[in-house]
């Protein structure tokens, strides 16, 4: 019988062949290169294509079962951490730690979240501040900018914003990552107020130094789970003053 | 012994950039990964670079983890397999026409059993092996070269001793066949 899918046909001119196997092939590497780059392009574009190809990477691993475990030398394990340590944790790095939070990793984020979020209150009367550390958070479309600064001694914290508004109906909620946190923790909704002081328990303070501060847009009212549930606005690390 | 669900854990506070974690889903997975690496790969070398790779990676990607729903071995495993036909493909091109040489092992490396760390969901690994029992054993030797070796269509019509485009005809009814019996 005559291949059905020789010469250059497009896999839809073959009906009995379809994007089913078109996936399986691709799973197995046996497309050539051409057609593992269109086929690539569309997976892009086709959640369905994606769930297929998801299906047989789940079937075929199966097979990887009777591979025989082989200890690696201890070299490949010490040159990893040594580049895990040396890669930098930019802005990039935090939108990704804030962003493992909104999918699926609900139920372990819920769990490791150890502070309840604030309610940031207002201090009505603009008191002495000296600021030992501040942050300023932009969005990438610099459609909003908020800058904040911390008073070590007074664990009081300025929140500015100077440009940008929650979306209708949702809010801003701002989030502190402690250096080598495992969790963010919520810092509280910001309010309607351009300018506020408020102040903040100690432990809370405490983990300044070297800290990140995100802005993520939630419900009304601050995120329902204690984690980030909507996108990452913005995220900086925060300066030492 | 390793629960999937411990290592879902591992990879959950990976994402949250946590280094023990990823030292102990490291000590956890590696083995198993580097037996995958050199299944494919057949060169020591070239496996310990791509497990490196497979774990930068996991560092790098442990937040789309979830996306896939993928149960965590499966996931681990397809890293591994895919970053080490890349690099069989790689090096395929370079030698294009020549054959493999040189220091490639001719043998699958000695076992290292090691606890079951790391089994893919008991269920779904009996389905899969029950309908590859369905296919004729050739068959079935052809999916699992194309899997586990990464041999193409030209390599596995070789192997098989049969012309490429009848070795195109087996793997595609071999596949519908699978589908069948997986749906079943």
């Amino acid at each position: 019988m005559s291949d059905p899918m020789s010469g250059t046909d497009t896999p839809q001119a073959e009906p009995p062949f379809d994007d089913e196997f078109l996936a399986a092939e691709y799973v197995l590497h046996l497309l050539d290169a051409e057609a593992r780059r269109s086929f690539e392009a569309r997976l892009a574009a086709e959640p369905a294509l994606r769930e297929e190809v998801h299906r047989w990477e789940a079937h075929f691993a199966s097979l990887a079962e009777e591979v025989p475990e082989t200890a690696p030398p201890a070299r490949v394990k010490a040159a990893l951490m040594a580049q895990i340590d040396a890669a930098p944790e930019g802005p990039e790095g935090v939108r990704r730690i804030l962003s493992a939070w909104r999918m699926g990793l609900g139920a372990l984020a819920a769990a490791l979240v150890m502070v309840a979020a604030l309610v940031l209150v207002p201090i009505l009367s603009r008191p002495d501040f000296s600021p030992a550390y501040h942050v300023d958070l932009a969005s990438a479309d610099g459609d909003l900018f908020v800058a904040a600064g911390l008073d070590a001694e007074q664990n009081l914290l300025l929140i500015r914003r100077d440009q940008g508004a929650p979306r209708p109906g949702r809010a801003l909620e701002l989030w502190l990552i402690a250096d080598g946190a495992e969790a963010p923790v919520s810092l509280g909704v910001l309010p309607e107020e351009n300018e506020i002081f408020v102040t903040l328990p100690a432990e809370l303070a405490q983990q300044f130094a070297g800290a990140t501060l995100a802005i993520s847009d939630e419900p009304e009212g601050g995120s329902p789970t204690g984690a980030p549930t909507g996108e990452v606005l913005a995220a900086a690390a925060v300066e030492t003053l | 012994m390793t629960t999937p669900a411990e290592i879902e854990t591992m990879i959950a506070r990976i994402a949250l950039r946590d280094r023990r974690a990823f030292a102990a889903l490291y000590d956890a997975t590696s083995a198993k990964l580097f037996g995958v690496c050199l299944r494919v790969l057949k060169n020591r070398g070239e496996a310990e670079d791509t497990l490196q790779e497979v774990f930068l990676r996991i560092w790098a990607k442990a937040d789309s983890y979830a996306v896939t729903g993928h149960s965590p071995m499966t996931w681990l495993i397809t890293i591994a397999r895919n970053l080490s036909i890349d690099r069989l493909r790689a090096r395929q091109a370079r030698m294009s026409g020549q054959g493999y040489g040189g220091d490639l092992l001719e043998q699958v490396p000695d076992s290292n059993p090691g606890p079951e760390a790391t089994t893919i969901a008991r269920s779904e690994q009996a389905r899969m092996n029950a309908c590859m029992e369905e296919l004729p054993q050739d068959r079935a030797e052809a999916v699992r070269g194309a899997y586990l070796e990464g041999d193409n269509y030209q390599t596995l019509a070789e192997r098989h001793g049969v012309p490429l485009n009848t070795m195109r005809t087996w793997l595609r009814r071999s596949l519908q066949k699978l589908k069948e019996c997986l749906t079943r």
